[in-house]
């Protein structure tokens, strides 16, 4: 082609590179409110409406995919159909425990504008991050009208209250802080569960000694925040629930000796504990419950993981008190019940609000609550729910929720407290202490991983209300 | 002369419009490096070398960029060489069911990153898996080979396993090299004049198959740099964070710490370290090209 021409196929080429990119940045932008969507979405992408007009929808976005939860949710969803049946019922649910993955599918349909009716999140920090990006309404009235907001602890209001107003409304209450044995080496060899750090590290001598092939502690670092909950009963030990939920808002003061030396107690028990062999060594290819599989099946002796790991050993048909047991840690010199709490939300320009409220009203009731977390593995978030579960663990967990309400405080792990942005490179943190063990390195780190993701300024809300 | 000039505005037109959005993207994620997007809001303030900053002073980093650049040399070579290695077996040597073999070669590459790092995963489980448990039989004691526990193997268990998957696609690659009119006559002679075996790899073929050479080194250097699946599904960067690419931190901070601008920071590293590696291979391929 003559030169003429090859410049009039450029000039083309940067004309539609200008024409596309400023079209795809205005129509990709978020600005101001987002637009309510006021007529059904007619295409057949997953989580859009495909019904035809008349017929209400309920589009809701979960992580309950694994075992026990699954069966939880459809008997949720069984109910809500019970009570609605010309609601539709339209379930997104994105496996990964935690929201990890939903959270990355979240992000992008939020802010393109195209929200679901209601969603799955954690509570605090969590909670409060789809708040601080506006895409949530208030669900006061939610909480009122069902006495949601007279039955329930004084924390488990304080993670779901932003500015004035309720963001979410809880459905299931896990407790982190159990640990989990085999029942069976135990009575062998005649120990008894520890209820202190001291008597953890003895019994994991004995058993060291005595049977060299199992290991005292199992763990599964696959994803790197099982350690988190060893961690946290070692800090709740040395330093007590108020300083926890100091240490996780980034309210410790790394200059002062006294103020750190709980966390480098705990630090340096950790230590020792690998060090000395009770942890199992291969944990970075384990998943957690390929941890409590090590336990069940007698290959290590205790594991430190929350009361989900029930539903583990209940679905794989081992026996409470004959194949395994688990006692709350630590239980001197407080005994603490660390709080994870699930709940859902109301997005802004929910395609079908009125099915949304609904749905968040029948969690809130307390019968519902108590069928969901029977199944679940978990307990109900309201006070005046029935408490007749079938095993002992989770009556413990009722009764001392109930005694002690002041007591139960929220886990650090889910990015209640300290925001994921720290957590992330906390456990990252954390995995690289298991396997190279070095306490001064890791509290200088730690002292300036607080600063670097800003975690007091952002935890300024848990200590502001009343 | 005119209509020629149509047809090749109708039919360049959807490329250009794709390659558009493409460029755009580009650019679109290099400014958002300069924002303070955090959270689930976009923010499209700008920030300066904020999260640059940030970036440069975090030891994750570090450990991603040594690891990029270790994939770089220690995934390469072994590839290329086992490649050309085979793929000469199999051009000269093998008759019958030469194309049988270069399949079960091939099948490898065929794998989606996810299989391959669950199978390999497996295989190098530390209590259960099949290497130690080969050795273990043999009497060899593998209570010191961690492999994808160790945090000093790590990587290099990793990078085993690419190779494993992409030893096919450089066998491929060097045979329709072997095959094509230049280099085959070249062999064809040399044949005839006695030569075989190593004397006629080292000192014919390998002088001459450059070019494919460098096709293959480019390719695997792009796939080092984008190595993401693997990481993601045999260790999480673990253990500790001694498996960290770029990629994966990328990842990471933007949907797990949602420091969207971070992500988009290390994201410009990418581009650019792959910008280092494509710029001179598009030159040398444009500089053949125009010979021609």
């Amino acid at each position: 082609m003559s030169p003429v021409k090859t410049s009039y196929l450029v000039a083309a080429f940067i004309i539609i590179i200008i024409i596309v990119g400023v079209g795809a940045f205005f129509a990709g932008r978020a600005t101001a409110p987002l637009k309510t969507i006021t007529s059904p979405i007619t295409s057949s992408a997953p989580g859009t409406s495909t019904t035809s007009p008349g017929q209400e929808e309920l589009i809701i976005f979960h992580w309950w995919t694994a075992g026990g939860e699954k069966q939880a949710i459809e008997k949720l969803f069984q109910i809500y159909h019970e009570k609605y049946p010309n609601i539709k019922i339209v379930p997104n649910p994105i496996p990964g425990g935690g929201g990890v993955n939903l959270k990355a599918v979240l992000m992008s349909r939020l802010s393109a504008g195209i929200p679901p009716d209601t969603f799955q999140s954690l509570s605090g920090a969590e909670l409060k991050s789809y708040v601080d990006a506006g895409y949530l309404q208030p669900v006061d009235q939610i909480w009122k009208e069902t006495g949601l907001i007279n039955h329930v602890p004084p924390l488990l209001k304080k993670v779901s209250y932003f500015y004035g107003h309720f963001y979410g409304v809880p459905i299931s209450v896990h407790r982190a802080n159990w640990l989990w044995y085999n029942k069976k080496i135990f009575d062998q060899l005649g120990l008894k569960p520890p209820t202190t750090v001291p008597e953890l590290l003895q019994v994991c001598k004995t058993i060291k000694e005595k049977m060299p092939n199992v290991w005292p502690i199992a763990l599964g670092m696959r994803e790197k925040w099982e350690i988190v909950f060893i961690f946290d009963d070692l800090l709740l030990y040395y330093g007590g629930p108020q300083y926890y939920q100091r240490f996780y808002t980034g309210r410790v003061n790394f200059n002062n000796q006294t103020d750190v030396k709980p966390v480098e107690e705990a630090l340096q028990t950790l230590e020792t504990m690998i060090k000395d062999g009770y942890i199992y060594p291969y944990s970075a290819s384990l998943t957690w419950d390929q941890s409590v599989a090590l336990v069940a099946h007698g290959k290590a002796a205790m594991v430190f993981i929350g009361d989900f790991a029930l539903g583990y050993f209940l679905a794989n048909g081992y026996k409470p008190g004959v194949d395994f047991d688990g006692v709350p840690f630590p239980q001197k010199p407080t005994e603490v019940f660390l709080m994870i709490v699930d709940e859902f939300t109301l997005p802004k320009g929910a395609p079908h609000e009125d099915a949304a409220i609904k749905w968040l009203k029948l969690l809130a009731d307390p019968q519902a609550e108590f069928e969901f977390t029977k199944i679940k593995g978990s307990i109900a978030p309201r006070l005046d729910a029935p408490t007749n579960y079938p095993d002992k663990f989770r009556q413990e967990n009722v009764k001392f929720y109930r005694e002690h309400p002041n007591l139960v405080i929220p886990m650090s792990a889910h990015g209640v407290l300290a925001p994921l942005a720290f957590l992330r490179d906390y456990f990252d943190l954390m995995a690289q202490f298991v396997t190279q063990p070095n306490v001064d390195q890791t509290i200088h780190q730690l002292s300036q991983l607080f600063v670097k993701d800003m975690v007091k300024e952002q935890s300024e809300w848990y200590w502001s209300q009343s | 002369m005119k209509a020629s000039y149509r047809y090749a505005i109708i039919f360049l037109t959807p490329l250009f419009f794709i390659l558009g959005i493409l460029y755009f993207m580009t650019f679109w994620t290099i400014y958002i490096s300069f924002t303070n997007w955090v959270g689930m809001r976009p923010n499209y303030q700008l920030a300066g070398l904020k999260w640059y900053s940030y970036m440069l002073s975090s030891d994750k980093f570090w450990v991603s960029l040594k690891n990029n650049l270790l994939w770089l040399v220690v995934f390469i070579v072994p590839t290329a060489i086992l490649g050309l290695l085979i793929a000469y077996v199999l051009e000269l040597y093998i008759v019958r069911g030469e194309s049988i073999y270069r399949t079960i070669f091939l099948y490898p590459t065929a794998l989606s990153f996810v299989v391959t790092g669950t199978l390999w995963a497996w295989i190098y489980d530390p209590a259960n898996g099949v290497i130690n448990s080969i050795l273990s039989r043999l009497g060899i004691d593998t209570s010191h080979l961690g492999w994808i526990c160790d945090p000093n193997i790590a990587t290099y268990c990793l990078i085993a396993a690419a190779i494993w998957q992409y030893t096919g696609f450089a066998i491929v690659l060097f045979q329709s090299a072997l095959r094509g009119g230049y280099l085959k006559s070249i062999i064809e002679a040399a044949l005839v004049d006695g030569a075989h075996g190593w004397r006629l790899l080292w000192y014919v073929i390998v002088p001459n198959i450059r070019s494919a050479f460098v096709i293959v080194a480019a390719l695997l250097a792009i796939f080092s740099l984008k190595v993401f699946d693997l990481v993601y599904v045999m260790t999480q960067g673990g253990p500790g964070i001694s498996t960290y690419v770029l990629a994966f931190y990328m990842y990471m901070a933007t949907f797990w710490k949602e420091m969207v601008s971070l992500g988009a920071a290390i994201s410009v590293v990418i581009f650019a370290l792959s910008m280092i590696i494509i710029i001179p291979y598009s030159y040398y391929a444009l500089k053949r090209w125009l010979m021609k």
